[in-house]
């Protein structure tokens, strides 16, 4: 299966000239940009490891791709995003978040189910690659 | 302003143009536009200015050739800037981030200005993190180092200076196309830093040296300093202040345009206070505007004492005397 | 000073019928207060009235007066409590009608009650004889009134970072045809349209509990649909259930069964009323629910310019109410929406301060006051072809609703919405590397259906359909070029 978190993932992976382009959208959208990479995919799974604090005073584009890089050499067998974060008032959140490297196989999750009184369904999305430890999930 | 032109424009991967319009290319660069402003505002620095001019021909034709494909690779851009205090370096810095940018060899032409404490940790581990993050704030534009000799402390060997140092020769190498890194400082002591850093010395392609302003020149930058703030001087004290920048280029701690800069602050006050004490009726645009002679020749400049040591109330960090 | 007290006080209230701009409901250098609530109506009199006596007696009709002098007003600070028409000016080339404006005291509502603030403005002055029709066209409510409000429960911030969905508008699509489907059916449709890549499939307004399919029924299947879609794409996915039904009762118990089977959003129809509107708030607010309403009713009485209310007053009293998610127009879609107006509506959803802007319609600055964000819907006859036009008129914080431009595929529902979703994503991903999707559009769509066959299909199918008929609802106002100097 294929992960369809984050704003571009139906689009084919963005090459890094592409993911250049998005980052320095929200750099000059005035937006802090942030990298954090997982091996737990799943749904709810809000927090992502972060590589390093939010970056928030740059000007270009290449700062972040040269962390990316450092990044991906050592998590390049995880999910990786990047994430632009707006701290003006009524948003102090999120506005732009795609995901830049995944692993080579995504097996997926398998949706349990547990049967309760009238019909009702209790469901538990499990990722089958969260079933081994942190770590030797994608080896 | 005109949108930057890139580096390497779209043709040249296909057919290369028949032939190139270097004027064209310049006035559609914006340059004349940065090099007037560089006339109107800064006084003097004509060797500079010419060298400004220089660099920014080579860079013209540099790109021009390009284009047929006769260049190879990035050039190399780093320089260094020596010179007093206050000769301009950090002015000049900002129209070359500018030039830089108009001629498409940075992205974004903005200058960030560091020392050796934005760039050298405290403890182990500190120093990668602080300088890999002014490289990342600096990206795309001009890096900016000040003093850059106090980077190396050869007197002590667990100096964290030399991890900064390191990685900054590797970015000045390796990422020629993101930023571009301007050493500044004293000549002398930039000249020992480079003997001891050869590293640096090899990846500096333009050393630019700075001279001290002259006499005439140092009382034109007072008076456009003064009409920048709305004041003038009176023809005498015009005479005075003359004769001030003759002593005060005499003593220790002359920081050219700087100390220019505090000595108006300084005649600023002392017109105030004489104005406060003195005022018994209505003042006029004209007392509010002029500085007397008297303004100035309060100054212990002119005062019969022992230059050097007497650090004074009203200086900061007792580099200047008053 | 005002009018009244120019006069000898027991003229004022000797009795018998007295004309409404004497009783001082026209005071022309009447200046609002920051605090007071302020209506601008379009006052069409019946012919021979004076427009000034015909605004007096909307203030007084939808205040405190009766069509006689009583004096009983006289046990209370009736100056401060009359409502005071202070403007009246010609509506641009419309010679019959006027834009009233009116000035009403805050201490004439109950704090956090829209039911009050309508019964007022919208009362029984609608059906006023001396007039021919009226249309509230907008309102300045007062920070001090919005406060008393608690607005939208969740909110756009918040909605984005419970889905983690960020940095695009939201797809869904309604469940078609509206009625028939079993709720085995219902589900499969769920399902698909999920799994193909949309956000959130929706109940349409009149999907209740039908002979066909009973509610709980639904709820169910769609709910076994919602998980394993999620369990397909590893995103969050949410169906909006509708709960509208006869009685709060009825709406509790559906609405607390769709919480208990794990649903992030419930849905209401307008048609329930502002009252049931503001209980199903409290609850989605008590229950971290989204709550999303749909619009149903509202063009009898927002579509005429002449008569009725402005859609864009019942936004505002929408967020005031407290709904995370209204329908408010596409433009280029099936239903009504001048793109002008249309712009207004959007702002007054998701903007925390408003300025006065009237060829947007908006005739006020309005500030909410840190309420949180409504999230607007895109609905009706809308098509991945027109992505590019719906992403530059309504930026990112949207939903767009392609119900049949996903169930109307010519290969099945998840084609139809990975169509959506992968022209969706592509003209983000160009807006944000800046470029000009209004006119590059086309060409975007084009290159991103390359790799993407669904899209490519869709395109072809749907590429000549537009609505292009002239909107009933335009704003008065049109910019005009001014003097530059």
């Amino acid at each position: 299966m294929r992960l369809t978190q984050g704003t571009f993932s139906f689009l084919p992976d963005l090459t890094d000239e592409q993911i250049t382009a998005q980052v320095q959208y929200c750099i000059d959208q005035g937006w802090a940009v942030n990298i954090e990479f997982t091996d737990d995919p799943h749904p709810r799974n809000t927090y992502w490891d972060m590589w390093g604090l939010p970056m928030f005073d740059i000007r270009d584009a290449a700062g972040v791709m040269t962390e990316l890089t450092a990044c991906r050499k050592v998590y390049g067998d995880r999910y990786i995003r990047i994430s632009g974060f707006d701290a003006s008032h009524g948003w102090e959140s999120v506005r732009l978040s795609f995901i830049v490297n995944r692993p080579a196989n995504e097996p997926g999750f398998t949706l349990e189910r547990q049967e309760s009184e009238g019909r009702r369904v209790l469901y538990t999305t499990r990722a089958y690659s969260a079933q081994l430890p942190e770590g030797e999930r994608y080896a | 302003m005109p949108a930057p032109l890139m580096a390497v424009p779209p043709e040249a991967a296909g057919a290369a143009p028949a032939a190139v319009d270097l004027k064209a290319d310049f006035e559609a660069s914006g340059l004349p536009e940065i090099f007037d402003q560089l006339d109107r505002e800064m006084v003097g620095l004509a060797p500079i200015k010419q060298r400004l001019r220089e660099i920014a021909a080579l860079l013209l034709v540099d790109r021009a050739r390009q284009r047929f494909g006769l260049a190879v690779g990035a050039p190399t851009l780093h320089m260094s800037f020596t010179g007093n205090p206050g000769t301009g370096k950090t002015t000049l810095a900002l129209k070359m981030a500018a030039i830089l940018h108009r001629l498409g060899y940075v992205r974004r032409g903005h200058l960030v200005t560091v020392t050796r404490d934005d760039l050298v940790g405290q403890y182990i581990g500190h120093t990668a993190p602080k300088t890999k993050e002014v490289l990342k704030r600096a990206a795309g534009g001009v890096l900016f180092i000040d003093e850059a000799y106090y980077l190396y402390r050869p007197e002590n060997e667990r100096d964290y200076g030399q991890e900064s140092i390191e990685i900054l020769l590797q970015v000045m190498e390796n990422q020629r196309d993101d930023l571009v890194v301007i050493l500044a400082g004293y000549a002398d002591r930039m000249e020992r830093f480079f003997q001891a850093n050869p590293g640096f010395r090899s990846r500096v392609a333009h050393h630019i040296d700075f001279p001290d302003y002259g006499g005439e020149e140092l009382l034109e930058i007072g008076e456009r300093q003064l009409e920048t703030m709305n004041y003038r001087f009176s023809p005498k004290a015009k005479a005075v202040f003359a004769r001030y920048i003759t002593l005060r280029r005499g003593q220790p701690h002359f920081a050219n345009g700087r100390s220019i800069r505090n000595a108006l602050d300084r005649a600023r006050l002392r017109q105030a206070s004489r104005l406060f004490q003195r005022a018994d009726g209505p003042l006029s645009v004209d007392d509010l505007t002029v500085i007397e002679a008297e303004d100035i020749l309060a100054s212990r400049v002119f005062a019969d004492m022992p230059t050097g040591d007497a650090p004074a109330r009203d200086t900061p960090a007792g580099k200047e005397a008053p | 000073m005002n009018a009244i007290d120019k006069r000898e006080r027991r003229d004022r209230y000797a009795a018998g019928v007295m004309k409404y701009q004497d009783m001082g409901y026209w005071q022309p250098d009447y200046e609002p207060k920051d605090t007071d609530v302020i209506a601008v109506f379009r006052i069409t009199p019946q012919d021979g009235v004076d427009p000034i006596e015909a605004a007096a007696a909307v203030a007084g009709e939808s205040s405190t007066a009766t069509w006689t002098v009583v004096w009983t007003d006289r046990l209370t600070a009736c100056d401060k409590y009359r409502a005071k028409a202070h403007r009246v000016e010609p509506v641009p080339g419309a010679p019959d009608s006027w834009f009233a404006y009116i000035a009403y005291d805050i201490d004439l509502f109950e704090p956090g009650s829209i039911a009050n603030l309508t019964a007022s403005i919208i009362g029984n002055v609608f059906g006023f004889k001396p007039l021919k029709a009226l249309r509230l066209e907008d309102m300045r409510l007062p920070v001090a009134y919005v406060k008393t409000f608690d607005g939208p429960p969740t909110g756009i911030v918040v909605e984005r970072e419970r889905l983690d969905k960020f940095g695009r508008p939201l797809l869904g699509a309604t469940v078609k045809p509206k009625l028939g489907l079993s709720g085995r059916n219902y589900g499969r449709v769920v399902y698909e349209a999920l799994k193909g890549g949309l956000d959130f499939t929706k109940d349409d307004e009149n999907i209740n509990s039908q002979p066909f399919m009973h509610w709980r029924d639904r709820f169910l299947y769609c709910m076994e649909a919602v998980n394993r879609a999620q369990a397909v794409t590893g995103e969050v996915k949410g169906t909006y259930l509708n709960v509208t039904a006869a009685t709060m009762e009825d709406m509790y118990e559906r609405a607390e069964f769709a919480k208990s089977i794990g649903s992030v959003v419930v849905m209401i129809d307008l048609v329930i009323g502002y009252t049931a509107i503001q209980s199903m708030s409290k609850w989605a607010r008590r229950n971290d629910m989204v709550l999303h309403l749909h619009r149903a009713g509202h063009s009898t009485y927002t579509r005429q310019k002449s008569h009725g209310v402005s859609f864009r007053v019942i936004a505002k009293w929408m967020r005031l109410a407290g709904v995370d998610h209204i329908h408010a127009g596409t433009v280029v879609g099936k239903l009504e929406g001048d793109p002008a107006t249309t712009k207004g509506y959007y702002d007054i959803c998701r903007e925390d301060f408003l300025p006065k802007r009237l060829e947007n319609g908006i005739f006020f600055d309005q500030s909410f006051a840190s309420l949180r964000k409504t999230l607007p819907v895109a609905s009706g006859g809308i098509h991945a072809g027109q992505m590019h036009q719906l992403l530059d008129l309504f930026g990112d914080d949207v939903v767009l609703q392609f119900g049949g431009g996903t169930i109307g595929h010519p290969m099945g529902i998840q084609a139809g919405a990975t169509a959506n979703r992968v022209a969706l994503e592509a003209m983000v991903l160009a807006r944000n590397e800046g470029r000009d999707i209004v006119h590059e559009g086309p060409d975007i769509l084009a290159a991103a259906s390359r790799h993407c066959t669904p899209l490519r299909q869709a395109l072809d199918v749907w590429k000549d359909v537009t609505f292009n008929y002239t909107s009933t609802d335009a704003p008065d106002f049109v910019p005009t070029a001014s003097v530059a100097g």
